[in-house]
């Protein structure tokens, strides 16, 4: 048994947090201080990383599902298949899980363009729908205040 | 860096003997620059002079991507006019004396930048004389008469009907090249952007590109000194303002209405509220480039800089949010 990676950097946020008031220059201060607020960041980080990230990966593919029947355009439909069909894939660490992420908003980015204005039922749904995904997209990043 | 400092001022003070640098340490923030401070003496004519003096260090890698001579330039232009800066002594090119280009600037010795101080309760009675003052200042800079100036030999002033269009042009190509992972909601709001352009600027005035509470001088007296000019160009002014009030770092100093009015009165300019919208739109956009700009430099390792990971993991999101309620996406 060890402590977890979470215990830890809260540990280390706390110490650099006690020792920014006695570093006696104003740069060593910031210095200080921003590692403490880092790894406050890195401790809610390294808990939630994987999950937030199936949980959209998840929410976006879901959008591109819908996006195949409206997209006329060739090469972006093509590109929609490819994706929603690769993905997702059997690797769970963060940095792969962030790489499906990667591409799974770079297209959803380019179908919001796409739909974006576009007059009619199912375009105007999809657009609100995007709309959602991406205010939500937010609230997944919330970070505790850490200064 | 005394030594290299004290050789650099003693060929080019008019002095006995060599110069002594004392109390150099380097100021926090100056995320674009690396900025120091420091102290120096010497005799001149038997005579000891002392000056309190601030360089800029060119560094590997930073939030923006600025040049130090156009920066060097708007401060220069400013000197003993109604808009305090501090003076400017050298601009140096060579890398060889200091490790990195450079430029040494007078230190004015009153005041502070803190951004949190100013909300404190002994601000209290200031606060509101600072935000006023804030916006006169502001106005001084947009009618400030740049074509007779320094400024003019060193940026292009873009026409009136293209001022939105080019900053536009150049943060978004920024946020392409510096993205680590793509932005759909910086991408959404370029495209309403464009969509959506705002009149013609009224003038073409200097634009500081970073005027907020934490780039200026302050004390209960006023403000003593309008700093870190890395991001000034010429454009529409309205810029400005909408930076100054956005919601990222506006500190309620005056009420947003009186900002304005401060503003209109002493710059002269009738503040066009569907341009004031898209500005801030805008500088959802502009922040975004440059919170982006520094994750790119420290995740490619061309700076270890703590302030670029922190503005990377807190300002990003926080930036995507401020953008969505601009747009009338919030929540």
């Amino acid at each position: 048994m060890k402590p977890e990676p979470q215990r830890v950097l809260y540990a280390m946020a706390g110490a650099l947090g006690m020792l920014t008031s006695e570093v006696g220059s104003a740069f060593g201060q910031q210095t200080s201080g921003l590692s403490a607020a880092l790894s406050m960041v890195l401790a809610q980080e390294w808990d939630r990383a994987a999950s937030r990230l199936v949980e959209e990966n998840v929410a976006v593919s879901g959008l591109l599902e819908r996006a195949r029947t409206l997209i006329t355009d060739e090469l972006l439909h093509a590109r929609i298949n490819e994706v929603v069909d690769r993905i997702p894939a059997t690797d769970l660490r963060v940095t792969a899980l962030q790489a499906e992420n990667d591409d799974l908003r770079r297209l959803l980015a380019d179908v919001h363009a796409a739909v974006d204005g576009v007059e009619g039922h199912e375009p105007e749904l999809l657009n609100r729908l995007i709309w959602d995904e991406l205010r939500e997209s937010t609230r997944r990043r919330h970070l505790v205040a850490v200064r | 860096m005394e030594a290299q400092l004290s050789k650099y001022l003693s060929e080019r003070l008019n002095c006995d003997n060599a110069v002594a640098i004392r109390n150099l340490s380097r100021i926090p923030g100056g995320a674009s620059r690396e900025t120091w401070m420091f102290d120096a003496s010497w005799t001149e004519d038997g005579a000891e002079q002392n000056a309190p003096f601030v360089v800029r260090k060119d560094p590997p890698a930073s939030l923006v991507e600025s040049d130090r001579v156009v920066e060097y330039a708007f401060y220069s232009a400013f000197q003993g006019t109604n808009v305090p800066v501090p003076a400017m002594r050298w601009l140096e090119s060579d890398p060889e004396h200091l490790g990195a280009p450079f430029f040494i600037m007078d230190r004015i010795s009153v005041g502070e930048t803190n951004v949190r101080n100013i909300s404190e309760p002994h601000y209290a009675e200031a606060k509101a004389m600072v935000g006023r003052r804030m916006f006169e200042v502001l106005g001084a800079i947009h009618s400030f008469d740049w074509r007779v100036s320094e400024i003019a030999g060193v940026v292009q002033a873009p026409a009136p009907e293209m001022a939105w269009s080019e900053q536009v042009d150049y943060w978004e190509e920024m946020i392409g090249r510096n993205e680590i992972s793509p932005q759909p909601i910086a991408r959404a709001a370029i495209r309403w952007l464009r969509k959506n352009p705002p009149p013609p600027a009224e003038r073409i005035g200097v634009v500081h590109g970073d005027y907020r509470v934490g780039n200026f001088l302050y004390s209960h007296e006023g403000i003593h000194g309008v700093l870190d000019w890395e991001m000034a160009h010429l454009g529409d002014p309205i810029e400005d303002l909408a930076w100054a009030i956005h919601e990222l770092w506006h500190r309620d100093l005056i009420p947003r209405e009186e900002c304005i009015d401060v503003y209109q009165q002493a710059s002269g300019l009738k503040v066009d509220r569907d341009a004031l919208h898209w500005w801030d739109v805008f500088n959802g956009v502009k922040a975004q480039g440059i919170w982006l700009t520094g994750a790119k430099s420290f995740n490619d390792g061309r700076s270890s800089e703590l302030i670029l990971a922190y503005a990377a993991y807190i300002l990003i999101n926080g930036t995507d949010e401020a953008i969505l309620r601009s747009l009338g996406r919030g929540a």
